[in-house]
């Protein structure tokens, strides 16, 4: 296996992280729905929770991807 | 510009005639009342007349810049933006565009204030709405997890609001923005933990904020520095993130549309430099000034 070949699989393995960040994604994003079907006055704090919730959770598959990128072009030759 | 072959003349010619009698056509045709029995159908006809003629102008566009294009067939994205040679340091492109950007907002915050702010009047409208109820949310939002009101930090967050949005919107000028570099970005995040420690320390003295750490036990101790570590680092890694994979879509748009990419990128960028932006650097100020916050709590 080549050098670069070995780096690409890597990189691949990284940004599997985006598996969790999903999966999670989408159950909180199912979670608020029914909150806000629940009590619809609500509408707005549960929305602003959601954003927020969601773009935490994200990071962590923003984490796979920049360590995916780092590697690609740091590791090179 | 290469000469082009007769086809792609004739292409050329053709489709910017049968853009222009499209919409000529379109003008032509007078939209009657709304009431009236044939207005759904006449206003169907205009639409099509429209999208054609745009799709026809938008081919022509697309025709003609393709005579000038170079040949680029590589696509090429660094993660480290390109550096240039500055009074003898050797600065990158991120730090000049954050100078345009500065030079922007501190010449659009100078107009303000000498022409607009002496006409301001006891019942606002216009731009002194707007300008006040921006101001009026971050205050109120930093009021809110700070504690008490910090004017002081508001106004940086509000600076810190506007740097970042003039940084997503210079990259519909084709400037490479200043967030997505990695040393920018973290660059943010270490003030952001300058000023947790800074008012922690005010908050509680050097003691209190180390006592902290060890809350419930000294055992957690170092796991909980290391999470006080991650702090800027996570920030910093999340809005590089975000803002270098938005540029990555957004270029390669442009390498496959080619000559092409006329009108699209703009609709992409009301996504990819507008609301994406928007969420991302609202997060990073709503996280901030949760830690900020969470520093200077009086324990329960």
């Amino acid at each position: 296996m080549t050098d670069i070949g070995l780096i690409a699989i890597g990189a691949g393995l990284a940004v599997l992280t985006g598996a969790g960040a999903g999966l999670g994604m989408g159950i909180a994003t199912g979670k608020a729905v029914e909150a806000v079907a629940r009590q619809p006055e609500a509408n707005g704090k549960i929305n602003a929770l959601l954003i927020l919730g969601l773009a935490l959770t994200e990071s962590t598959a923003i984490y796979g991807f920049v360590t995916a990128l780092v590697m690609i072009f740091t590791m090179g030759k | 510009m290469q000469t082009p072959s007769v086809g792609k003349l004739i292409a050329i010619v053709l489709s910017l005639l049968v853009g222009v009698a499209a919409l000529v056509l379109r003008a032509r045709i007078a939209l009657p009342a709304k009431d009236d029995a044939a207005y759904a159908s006449i206003k169907k006809k205009r639409k099509r007349f429209m999208t054609l003629g745009v799709l026809s102008l938008w081919l022509f566009s697309g025709l003609l810049l393709g005579l000038f294009r170079t040949e680029s067939s590589k696509f090429e994205v660094s993660i480290s933006p390109t550096r240039m040679e500055l009074f003898g340091f050797s600065v990158s492109s991120s730090v000049v565009v954050a100078w345009i950007v500065m030079a922007g907002l501190i010449l659009f915050a100078l107009i303000v204030r000498i022409f607009v702010l002496p006409r301001f009047r006891e019942t606002p409208h216009g731009l002194q709405l707007v300008l006040e109820t921006a101001v009026g949310a971050v205050s109120d939002f930093t009021k809110d997890k700070f504690g008490r009101s910090n004017e002081g930090l508001a106004a940086y967050f509000f600076a810190l609001a506007a740097l970042f949005l003039g940084s997503a919107f210079v990259e519909l000028f084709g400037l490479r923005p200043p967030t997505t570099d990695l040393t920018m970005t973290f660059s943010y995040a270490l003030v952001t933990f300058v000023l947790i420690n800074y008012y922690g320390i005010r908050a509680k003295g050097i003691g209190g904020r180390v006592q902290a750490l060890m809350k419930p036990n000294a055992v957690i101790f170092p796991f909980k520095l290391l999470s006080d570590i991650a702090v800027p680092i996570s920030l910093a890694c999340r809005l590089f993130g975000n803002m270098l994979g938005g540029m990555i879509v957004v270029e390669l748009v442009y390498y496959a549309l080619g000559a092409f990419s006329v009108g699209l990128p703009a609709v992409l960028g009301l996504y990819f430099n507008a609301f994406h932006p928007l969420i991302q650097f609202f997060i990073f100020i709503n996280l901030s000034l949760t830690f900020i916050g969470e520093a200077v709590e009086e324990p329960a």
